[in-house]
């Protein structure tokens, strides 16, 4: 953890907090590491219920050493949270890890999130992927969205095999995978492999394909795919279309490039700049 | 107790304390189509069921008879737990798992926290899960320290109770008080004087599986009296009607308690279906299977009846929060009568 973000994030925290507020979680930092850690579990029980938002120039800026890392639209017990967290004492390492162990132990649903929201920031980062990757396989979607969506986490720590899983868990859970931080920049073959077998699934199964998830598929896009972009151009969803022209509009391989010689009204908005992946995007 | 499971004088089931087996069963047939119009656009709010042990076809019964909240004390799950691990887990799962299962149906799901009678007798044990106790009864959703109180009436059973009145006292939460099965009548009167003792106000005390016999000391004392319509064991819902009917709806509240043993999570609106049935005016009713509930562990400060709208909505894709409730893809209510599954 970097050591300016305790002091970024208290600042930040202080601002929306009322006198008394401040005073109770300021109280919890000159007591025994029990209270710090009842604190974080009586939060709700103290602060006020209402949602933090800031403006767009802090938005993702506010841990300079995260980029990404956002906090708008948290609660801001949900925030004081994370902020107890970074109280907990750092030495010696094994009463640190046994007693945030123990919080995840004991967390109901939205310490969990506090917890999982926090993992970039937590002392000694490698310790808590194990619990990161169980989180990707949480039926709880709350739990869920906090390790996978806008998490610096899974990108910087994550094995490429537990990476894919949480991209198509995402998608499984039909939330919006341009939420997940890095996810341009750890695309793999392995993981466009994935994507092209859960597309031919969706096809034999006549279910619609949320056209985002192509996007996975370049640069790793080959001939092989070529049937089943034939196919997406043929659907009637608009989204398909666009997607499968957008790949080909990124492949490298001139079969593919030349499928789109039959839709030249989707290269040319591709090529006007009106067409590009964000335009897919579902409601995050 | 309850290190040897088969010494059934010290760990009894349900079902070994039928006291009055002459009895005829309490629980009449009663099908949905026969009292859903009885109930129509009612709401109750069950302050005591186990969801741990129950089923989603329960739960989407239980939406559609109108019950818009419940309370899940912790309680025995059957057997004896042999590890701390294992009460992490349970704990867990009561303001974790369960809770957002609940949510899936559009049912408000709150809990209360505590060391069960039965399984105090095992002191080691015991003083481990004292120690994570305070770490469960200050989440967000616990609305009381419960159920505890009596089982065998032991020496431990009582030492346990009393560290955990002390645990309301400072988590400022109210008390669900389990009643034995056995020797009910003085379970009942050494539970509510020790709370007394421990400077507890009854009015944050709820008394639970009260019935005939107890009924009347526990009103006149102060406290919350909760009656548990559970077949063959406890009341009856017949009695029930005779109940309110005697006593009038003040500090009354009915729960079903239902578990793993043979219980109906329906009994609430069952009941009330019964005493409009009987001509018992709408608003005892009200007061009785939703209301007095509600007052009695609101003082948690963790009930907000609002809440109750805004947990459920038909539309599969309505999000809260910007995050859907339900798993990928899946729906609130399926159409369970169509031949095709999609």
């Amino acid at each position: 953890m970097n050591a300016n973000t305790t002091i970024e994030l208290t600042q930040f925290l202080f601002e929306m907090t009322t006198k008394s507020e401040r005073e109770w979680l300021e109280n919890k930092t000159k007591t025994n590491v029990l209270d710090l850690m009842t604190a974080f579990v009586a939060a709700p029980r103290f602060l006020s219920k209402k949602n933090i938002s800031y403006d767009d120039k802090v938005k993702g800026n506010l841990i300079p050493h995260l980029p990404g890392y956002q906090v708008d639209g948290w609660s801001l017990v949900h925030l004081a949270r994370v902020w107890l967290l970074l109280q907990i004492p750092q030495d010696p390492k094994e009463d640190c890890i046994k007693n945030i162990e123990t919080l995840f132990d004991t967390a109901e649903l939205n310490e969990l999130v506090a917890l999982y929201s926090a993992l970039p920031l937590l002392p000694y980062p490698w310790e808590w992927l194990s619990r990161a990757t169980d989180a990707v396989r949480s039926n709880m979607g709350f739990v869920f969205d906090a390790i996978s969506l806008l998490n610096p986490y899974p990108e910087l720590y994550f094995p490429e095999s537990a990476w894919n899983q949480l991209v198509l868990k995402t998608i499984f859970n039909r939330k919006p995978i341009h939420l997940i931080y890095g996810l341009d920049r750890r695309k793999n073959k392995e993981l466009a492999i994935s994507i092209s077998d859960f597309i031919d699934e969706r096809f034999a199964a006549g279910r619609k394909i949320p056209p985002q998830i192509l996007r996975l598929l370049t640069p790793f896009s080959n001939e092989e795919h070529s049937s089943t972009l034939i196919r997406m151009f043929a659907s009637e969803e608009s989204g398909e279309k666009e997607a499968a022209a957008l790949v080909c509009f990124e492949s490298k391989e001139p079969k593919l490039r030349s499928l789109l010689a039959n839709h030249p009204e989707l290269e040319l908005s591709i090529q006007n700049g009106e067409l590009d992946w964000s335009k897919l995007e579902s409601i995050p | 107790m309850c290190q040897n499971p088969n010494e059934p004088k010290k760990n009894p089931s349900h079902f070994e304390s039928i006291e009055h087996s002459e009895d005829t069963p309490t629980h009449r047939d009663l099908l949905w189509e026969d009292y859903e119009n009885l109930i129509q656009g009612m709401r109750f709010f069950d302050p005591h069921i186990h969801m741990v042990s129950r089923t989603t076809d329960d739960y989407q019964m239980m939406a559609k008879a109108g019950i818009v909240a419940i309370i899940e004390p912790a309680f025995w799950v059957g057997q004896p737990r042999t590890g701390l691990s294992s009460f992490k887990d349970y704990y867990s799962s009561l303001v974790g798992w369960e809770r957002f299962r609940s949510s899936q149906f559009g049912i408000k799901h709150y809990c209360t926290m505590g060391l069960n009678s039965r399984e105090a007798n095992n002191e080691r044990l015991a003083e481990e899960v004292m120690e994570i106790l305070p770490l469960f009864a200050f989440k967000e959703g616990v609305v009381g320290i419960g159920e505890i109180g009596f089982d065998d009436q032991t020496v431990l059973e009582e030492k346990y109770y009393r560290l955990q009145l002390e645990l309301a006292k400072k988590a400022k939460l109210p008390v669900q008080i389990h009643t034995p099965h056995r020797d009910k009548k003085r379970g009942t009167e050494r539970s509510m004087s020790i709370a007394i003792e421990h400077g507890l106000d009854p009015s944050w005390v709820v008394v639970d599986h009260n019935n005939e016999e107890t009924v009347k000391s526990v009103l006149d004392q102060g406290f919350w009296a909760a009656f548990t319509i559970y077949p063959f064991t406890k009341m009856g819902n017949e009695r029930m009607v005779s109940v309110v009917e005697k006593y009038g709806p003040e500090r009354i509240m009915i729960n079903s308690s239902a578990d793993w043993g043979i219980s109906d999570p329906l009994a609430i609106p069952k009941t009330a279906a019964l005493m409009m049935q009987r001509g018992i005016p709408k608003d005892v009713i009200r007061m009785v299977t939703y209301q007095n509930a509600i007052d009695a562990f609101a003082k948690s400060g963790q009930i907000d009846v609002k809440d109750f709208d805004l947990e459920f909505s038909p539309d599969p894709n309505a999000k809260f929060h910007g995050n859907s409730v339900l798993r990928g893809g899946q729906q609130p209510v399926i159409n369970k009568n169509s031949l095709f599954i999609q």
